[in-house]
């Protein structure tokens, strides 16, 4: 990238794997963009559209959201409804034309501390390619 | 003919002719009254015209006299039926049976809210009419005397241009003749496609033919002429409904134009506290969550240069669509209750059809598909999702 944009991406990680997964990626030293602002949460459905949404109106210019994979959740069915209320959050984007590409929905593993330095990596590249999140600078959002 | 509530035979429908020379109005009322007398029901929930004259309000009706005062094509709609329902019936049901004569959005919406768990419709008996939309309550408070009479114009001629903006695009305004599973009105009065002075009352459900049976009017005739039309102008409308969604888009759509079409919101929340399927009674908006300490606010003020107060609207309107956009059913009493006539329920639509879409549901259709986010087993349809997560693996540069 040769742009100097430093992207600054919020991320809502599942205590029981995505942030157990980001603290191996950090134990084994991998190398990993300084994007991200983590957020822990006890499990991937927790996540209220209102924290996502929010986080992205004031302006973050990326936000992710991560847990465990579908079938594997501490609570058993939670990332389902996570799944479900992302793809609902995606559409009302989408409809909108606000950059429903700056969320991100991944799930990993407390074990792929690789796939975490994965996930974040490239979810950093593709926001410094789409550039700062526009509705950072309104006065009105 | 429909045996339950639901999956009926759209061909063999059936209806019985009424006349409706004084008006569907007056047919319905005198039908009411009929039914009543036969104890086809115990109560009535139905428009009636306020003392004052100037406006409508959902009564409960016991005694039948009152019906000549009732109107079940009230020209206005200040309160959504299917909220008027709910807030009887929400905490149980009673041993009195309820007609509920209201519109086909309020329906949906009473479906929903079924769904939901805000309603419960065990003695309720649903009675709909094709509906030629309302007026916006603005027009209608200028001269509530002029609006009666450009709303009977209206019904005659079957003409929307004066309509609430949602009215003139809703393409739900009679009942669901070819979807699968949808629930059906137990009564609904029909008209489009019939000759002058007459009109069908078609039973959707087993209870519904029961009435009819009570009161000696069993279905039996073809009602394909009024099928017809409804077939007609429902294509009609999804075309217009479509392009008008498209406009709406071009106009509101973006990170730029976005902030400006809500730029007049003033955070009123009536938009919410109208919706019939915004049921929550503790609302994040209405919390104290979004109340920061001022040095949160001088940090954001400090981020862009200034803040304008009271922020967050943009939140709230994009916050609450997250929240209840797959049960939107498109009332547009949100829009009609906006004192700054901004277009929240012609963008909460277009945005329900979308996200309604993508889970090939659609609010208040049907009593036993489930509400999307009630169920997950079957992910096929979020592939996308899925693999957009794959996809950013598999394209990015991951060093
Ligand atoms: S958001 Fe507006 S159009 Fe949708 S159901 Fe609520 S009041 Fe009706
Ligand atoms: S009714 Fe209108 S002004 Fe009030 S909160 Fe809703 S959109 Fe804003
Ligand atoms: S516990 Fe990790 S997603 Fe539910």
């Amino acid at each position: 990238m040769s742009n100097d944009f430093k992207p600054n991406i919020v991320g809502f990680l599942c205590n029981w794997c995505t942030y157990a997964a980001a603290d191996l990626a950090g134990q084994s030293k991998f190398d990993i963009k300084p994007s991200i602002n983590v957020i822990r949460v006890m499990c991937s459905s927790r996540i209220d559209p209102n924290l996502v949404l929010g986080a992205f109106l004031w302006g973050a210019d990326g936000v992710l959201v991560a847990g465990c994979h579908p079938g594997d959740c501490h609570y058993e069915k939670g990332n389902f409804y996570t799944r479900r209320r992302f793809t609902q959050m995606k559409k009302v984007l989408e409809t909108l034309n606000l950059d429903p590409d700056r969320l991100q929905l991944a799930w990993v593993s407390a074990s792929e501390g690789q796939r975490y330095r994965d996930v974040i990596n490239a979810f950093t590249d593709k926001i410094k390619e789409m550039g700062p999140n526009p509705l950072k600078p309104n006065p009105a959002v | 003919m429909a045996k339950t509530n639901n999956k009926t035979d759209a061909k063999s429908m059936k209806g019985t002719v009424i006349s409706t020379k004084e008006g569907l109005s007056k047919a319905i009322t005198d039908f009411l009254k009929q039914a009543f007398e036969k104890n086809c029901f115990d109560t009535i929930l139905i428009p009636v015209k306020v003392p004052a004259n100037d406006s409508y309000a959902w009564v409960l009706l016991k005694d039948p006299a009152l019906l000549d005062d009732a109107n079940p094509l009230a020209p206005i709609m200040p309160v959504q039926g299917g909220k008027a329902l709910s807030s009887i019936l929400k905490h149980g049901v009673t041993d009195s049976s309820i007609a509920a004569v209201i519109r086909p959005c309020e329906m949906k919406a009473a479906i929903e809210l079924y769904k939901l768990k805000q309603v419960k419709l065990d003695n309720i008996t649903l009675i709909t009419m094709d509906c030629p939309g309302v007026l916006p309550l603005k027009d209608w408070f200028k001269n509530p005397d002029e609006g009666e009479k450009k709303f009977k114009d209206i019904i005659k001629k079957w003409d929307d241009k004066d309509v609430r903006p949602l009215c003139q695009i809703c393409d739900k305004f009679s009942v669901p003749l070819n979807e699968e599973n949808a629930t059906y009105p137990d009564l609904h009065f029909g008209v489009l496609g019939c000759s002058d002075g007459t009109g069908f009352v078609i039973p959707g459900s087993s209870k519904g033919e029961e009435i009819l049976d009570t009161v000696g009017l069993t279905a039996t005739k073809e009602v394909d002429k009024w099928e017809s039309k409804v077939n007609e102008v429902t294509t009609q409308k999804r075309k217009k409904r479509s392009e008008a969604h498209k406009a709406l888009n071009k106009e509101v759509g973006g990170s730029k134009n976005l902030p400006v079409a809500f730029a007049l919101c003033i955070n009123c929340h009536n938009c919410m506290r109208v919706c019939p399927v915004c049921y929550c009674q503790h609302c994040y908006f209405d919390s104290e969550a979004l109340n920061k300490p001022p040095e949160v606010h001088l940090m954001r003020a400090a981020q862009k240069g200034s803040l304008l107060f009271k922020p967050d609207c943009l939140l709230f309107q994009v916050g609450r669509m997250s929240h209840m956009t797959l049960s939107c059913v498109s009332c547009g009493t949100c829009e009609d209750a906006c004192p700054m006539s901004i277009k929240v329920g012609q963008v909460f639509s277009m945005v329900a059809d979308q996200s309604q879409d993508a889970f090939n549901y659609q609010a208040g259709r049907s009593k036993d598909v489930p509400h999307p986010l009630r169920v997950f087993e079957d992910e096929q349809e979020l592939d996308q999702v899925v693999t957009m997560c794959k996809d950013i693996l598999e394209t990015g540069e991951h060093k």
